[in-house]
């Protein structure tokens, strides 16, 4: 590794850290614009001590959302609404 | 009472001692509410008490049997539900504070109404977790049911009264409902017996919802031949459920000495190795009684729990949304934030769980026709203290609320029949789960009975009780 190298790195790696965390920070405003939003087209009354939570626990549905949709399923599956074990 | 430690009698000791009449049914139900008010307010399990109904009971059921009338299976025994079941006379409160403005329930839930025809007494409604999303056992209301074994550490939920007065020497018997774990958690945690039967087997009427695709009723008891014996009165299509079966009892009481031999038994690999020594221990003493030696993996089982998440939720906001508009500040926080979340969320990836469901059931019946039972662990960890948010899984730390449920929620997802039995360890005991086919209850009850019977699994009594 030479000398130079290491602030070329180092930069680089700053550049990454901060486009992560505008990214993180875009993506959490859309998450707290969908709440707001999403309370106000519901009739729900939201108060603002109430947000965070509310849009901890959808950061968390959301989550396991994308992990059941990237299971692929054939366009015929049914879904299983009246279940019958 | 001579020969009846009513303490920890189970009902099978109960009805003999009845019948052979050295305890009238009057005797065992003042004892139960002695040993209630002098208990309770250190487990706070119970959230009501029904003495009138009770005694009235308890005396026909004297003067039944002076008669020389014919007894029924569970005479005289003790039991209470879980404060979601109907009782008539009391307000259904779901574990809620704005059930309590409701009107008093004009009848009893089906479940409730065949325990007493089986000779059963009701002696009260159960502490829960609010509107059953809970595994804490924790009630911003009520306050917490506490563990038996150990008051400052959680029942868990959300049928932690059940749990809580089983274990805790009140009753022998309690019901509760599970949605993803809610009679396994408590019945873990509390070290007692617990049956969640096949999804449609027994009636829900009369019984607060939560989220109707998954929700189950079963029983919680300190022996395998408890569950099976309450299980047994219970059984029976009834209309006034349209998810109840129409098919015709399978009494499994007298199923239960026909033993685990036989039975092709597996351990669940992959997402259901805990990291957790407890946890591990407990499932593999069970593995080793049994003389279990496979694994086998149930697929793709954490996007099963993923997708039970997302059915949950937003049921359970579709079920609250109207009282999330007009009282909620009434909820517990904890719980509003999450029907809230629910209600957010668009309808495309439930369809998907949905989709996806029929897809894992598909692929557990598979399994089934190469095994009777599978064995996992049924909670994470042993009980948290009341108040815990966190707790170490192996390297993770993960949140205490929603986790519990990691190992139960992707088995009740497609409603297949579970039997959590207890295994006694120092300090706090743990449950593994017996897992069978679709209406194959009588399977995982006569494994739970043999490592009953083997000295395995054992309601652990708590000291002093």
């Amino acid at each position: 590794m030479s000398r130079k190298s290491i602030p070329r790195k180092a930069k680089t790696a700053r550049r990454i850290r901060s486009l992560k965390r505008s990214s993180r920070a875009k993506k959490s405003d859309a998450l707290a614009g969908l709440v707001a939003a999403s309370a106000q087209a519901l009739a729900v009354p939201l108060e603002p001590a109430w947000h965070t939570g509310v849009k901890f626990n959808l950061q968390l549905l959301l989550a396991h959302a994308a992990r059941v949709d990237a299971f692929v399923l054939p366009d015929e599956t049914e879904p299983a609404p009246v279940f019958r074990a | 009472m001579p020969g009846l430690d009513l303490g920890w009698s189970n009902a099978a000791d109960i009805v003999a001692a009845f019948a052979s009449g050295r305890a009238s049914a009057l005797s065992i139900v003042e004892a139960t509410f002695a040993r209630i008010r002098g208990r309770d307010p250190l487990l706070n399990s119970f959230t009501a008490v029904t003495d009138e109904r009770a005694l009235i009971r308890a005396q026909a059921l004297d003067a039944a049997r002076s008669g020389g009338e014919p007894l029924p299976p569970l005479a005289a025994v003790p039991f209470a539900v879980k404060n979601l079941f109907d009782v008539a006379g009391l307000p259904t409160l779901a574990g809620s504070k704005i059930n309590r403005d409701a009107p008093p329930a004009n009848r009893d839930a089906t479940l409730v109404a065949r325990l007493q025809a089986a000779g059963a007494v009701l002696v009260g409604a159960l502490n829960m977790g609010e509107y059953a999303y809970d595994f804490t056992g924790e009630n911003l209301h009520d306050g917490p049911a506490r563990n038996p074994h150990d008051l400052a550490r959680m029942a868990g939920g959300s049928s932690s009264g059940s749990g809580a007065a089983v274990g805790g020497g009140l009753v022998p018997l309690a019901l509760g409902s599970d949605t993803n774990g809610s009679i396994r958690v408590p019945s873990s945690l509390c070290g007692v017996f617990g049956l969640k039967p096949t999804y449609g087997r027994l009636s829900r009427a009369g019984v607060f919802p939560f989220a109707t695709s998954l929700d189950h009723v079963g029983p919680l008891a300190r022996s395998a031949r408890d569950l099976a014996l309450t299980y047994d009165a219970m059984q029976g299509y009834d209309p006034a459920d349209p998810v109840c079966a129409d098919r015709a009892s399978e009494p499994v009481a007298a199923l239960l000495q026909r033993g685990a031999e036989g039975l092709r038994i597996a351990v669940a690999g992959g997402y259901f190795k805990s990291r957790n020594a407890e946890a591990v221990y407990a499932v593999d003493r069970v593995a080793a009684a049994l003389g279990v030696n496979r694994d086998i993996e149930i697929p793709e089982a954490e996007r099963a729990r993923s997708a039970a998440y997302i059915i949950t939720a937003t049921e359970g906001a579709s079920l609250h949304l109207d009282r999330l508009r007009t009282r909620a500040r009434d909820f517990d926080p904890a719980v509003r934030d999450r029907l809230i979340a629910g209600a957010m969320l668009p309808a495309s990836p439930v369809v998907k769980a949905q989709k996806f469901r029929r897809w894992y059931r598909a692929e557990m019946l598979k399994l089934f026709s190469e095994v009777d039972a599978i064995l996992a662990p049924a909670t994470p960890c042993t009980a948290p203290l009341i108040g815990q948010k966190t707790f170490k899984l192996g390297d993770a730390e993960l949140p205490v609320r929603a986790n519990l449920g990691l190992y139960t929620q992707p088995i009740s997802f497609i409603g297949v029949p579970v039997v959590a039995v207890p295994i006694p360890m120092s300090p706090l005991p743990i449950a593994v789960q017996i897992i069978a086919a679709p209406w194959r209850e009588d399977v995982a009850l006569r494994i739970a009975h043999t490592l009953e019977v083997e000295g395995i699994a054992a309601a652990m009594r708590p000291k002093g009780v």
